[in-house]
């Protein structure tokens, strides 16, 4: 006990949720990225919180230490975890730790990861019970009755999310003090560039979808039906009625399908809200180019203020080997699009939009040119910052698995990590981007235009 | 305008030593010309050309353990 620094652990339940992540990411002052909460867990608490079926929450997240984790992990019965990839490692670390302190206590695992890498999850002995797929439909007789299911169980996941309960907020974790959990405005979220705090992250769709070989999040999530634009709003209003919202992130894979529904939330968000916060959501270079009114009038009208739109690369041949199923002429087309309407909100005193946008360098195949190809559609955007990354071949993908089945994949089970400088594929020629990306290559890229070297400061290299 | 236009399928060519690869594509041969931008000639060699399947990106998970 003595490694708890404010306050007494006390266990309420006998069953405890852990919230997976960095060590100490809720308590820093940097990183809020980091402090985005976790739907999944927060969805799963509150339906069994709301069948009275009570958990207690940590955090690895919220603790500096194994050490400190130890004894916030005694005395339970069951454990649960939501595990994704780049958590899994911490998952495996965590289920062993708990067996050490409740040598009879059970570890039940879902969440991505039990999804597209069971192999992985099932050779971690310390994981008793696996949960594949969706597990909002199964989750309360599997947490009452856990001896009557196997190992492996096929989750089920609700037909649309209009059958999900509003989140309860404060069921999520916490920094280890009060004065972290002001800092990120707990139980909302913190502010990380795109608008003010506090931010309120919200789910409208679920699964994107198109078929990016680097993503192919269909092919393991079932497709949902969407949140009704009014229920939306109503939590937004409850939010911001509750704690306040200073904008809001749509955390959907992909926000901008759909044109029905977009045509309902343009016309219902101006005028139900409490207020037009600024929010980011995400979209398509085609489909900006398929229904480009559609995407101005939202972006003038409902204050979507950041568009996060992987962009990916700025070639063809690149873009087919990732099967964005979009092209360089999309791309320039949607940054043309948003450079100008960027100009005309600045021109009506407005604070103009901007870009967050996805780039992916170091894609097996890419060929010095296609990288400056890349590199010179970057520069035609006006505003907005650029997350540029290496390629990285996660297993559930169509090029991940590919990768790992011809032993080029530099990634490991133990280091899934997001790191988005860190070399993960064979046979690419990292030292050539890390020239790249320091400017060495401007020359050849746009002569007389400004340097690339914020972009790898902007990246960590 | 592209996924509007020139949907992709998903193709699954077998391979001389018993294995499959993944490939996208409008059609096989599209599919072999996207995979010859990151594959060696040695490693497109070893691809049965003719030999192909289509699946559905939701049957993915079933054919992982054949990739190579």
């Amino acid at each position: 006990m003595a490694a708890l620094k404010h306050k007494e652990k006390i266990n309420t339940s006998q069953i405890l949720w852990l919230d997976l992540g960095e060590f100490d990411s809720l308590n820093t002052k940097k990183d809020p990225q980091g402090k985005w909460q976790d739907h999944g867990l927060g969805l799963l608490r509150t339906i069994l919180h709301q069948n009275e079926i009570f958990t207690d929450i940590a955090s690895t997240r919220s603790v500096s230490s194994w050490e400190e984790l130890s004894p916030r992990l005694e005395g339970y019965k069951i454990l649960l975890m939501n595990v994704r990839s780049y958590t899994f490692p911490i998952a495996s670390g965590a289920s062993r730790l708990f067996k050490q302190l409740n040598p009879n206590g059970l570890v039940i695992v879902g969440g991505m990861h039990a999804t597209v890498a069971l192999d992985e999850m099932e050779a971690v002995e310390t994981f008793d019970k696996i949960c594949k797929g969706a597990g909002e439909n199964i989750i309360i007789d599997l947490v009452s009755n856990p001896e009557l299911f196997p190992r492996i169980i096929d989750g089920q996941g609700a037909k649309s999310l209009a059958e999900w309960p509003m989140i309860d907020r404060s069921l999520w974790p916490q920094p280890s003090n009060r004065r972290a959990s002001r800092r990120m405005d707990w139980p909302m979220e913190p502010a990380c560039g795109w608008g003010p705090g506090p931010a309120a992250t919200i789910i409208t769709s679920r699964v994107c979808p198109w078929q990016c070989s680097f993503c192919n999040e269909s092919s393991f999530i079932p497709k949902m039906g969407r949140r009704p634009v009014d229920m939306v709003i109503d939590e937004l209003n409850y939010l911001d009625d509750k704690y306040g919202i200073g904008s809001v992130v749509i955390h959907d894979s992909m926000f901008f399908q759909n044109p029905k529904w977009l045509e309902e939330w343009l016309e219902k968000y101006p005028k139900r809200a409490n207020k037009l916060w600024p929010y980011w959501a995400a979209g398509r270079a085609d489909t900006v180019r398929q229904w480009p009114e559609l995407f101005e009038a939202l972006v003038l009208e409902t204050n979507w203020n950041t568009v996060s739109i992987g962009f990916e690369s700025g070639s063809d041949r690149i873009l087919k080997v990732l099967n964005k199923e979009c092209t360089e002429e999309d791309n320039l087309f949607t940054i043309d699009l948003v450079n100008r309407l960027g100009d005309k909100m600045k021109s009506q005193g407005r604070k103009p939009v901007s870009f967050w946008t996805n780039i992916i360098v170091g894609v097996p195949g890419e060929t010095r040119e296609d990288a400056f190809k890349t590199m010179r559609m970057v520069k035609q955007i006006k505003r907005g910052k650029p997350s540029i990354a290496y390629y990285a071949p996660y297993p559930g993908s169509i090029l991940g698995y590919q990768l790992i089945a011809e032993s080029k994949s530099l990634m490991t089970k133990d280091n899934y990590h997001r790191d988005p400088g860190v070399e993960k594929v064979k046979g690419v020629d990292y030292p050539f981007y890390r020239e790249l990306l320091a400017g060495k290559y401007d020359h050849e890229i746009q002569p007389g235009k400004p340097k690339l070297r914020s972009f790898l400061e902007a990246i960590g290299l | 305008m592209s996924s509007f236009s020139n949907y992709h399928r998903l193709y699954l060519f077998s391979l001389k030593n018993g294995k499959k690869k993944l490939a996208y594509g409008e059609n096989p041969q599209d599919a072999l010309d996207i995979l010859s931008y990151r594959l060696s000639d040695a490693e497109m060699a070893e691809i049965e050309r003719e030999d192909f399947m289509m699946i559905k990106q939701r049957d993915l998970q079933d054919y992982i353990h054949l990739l190579g």
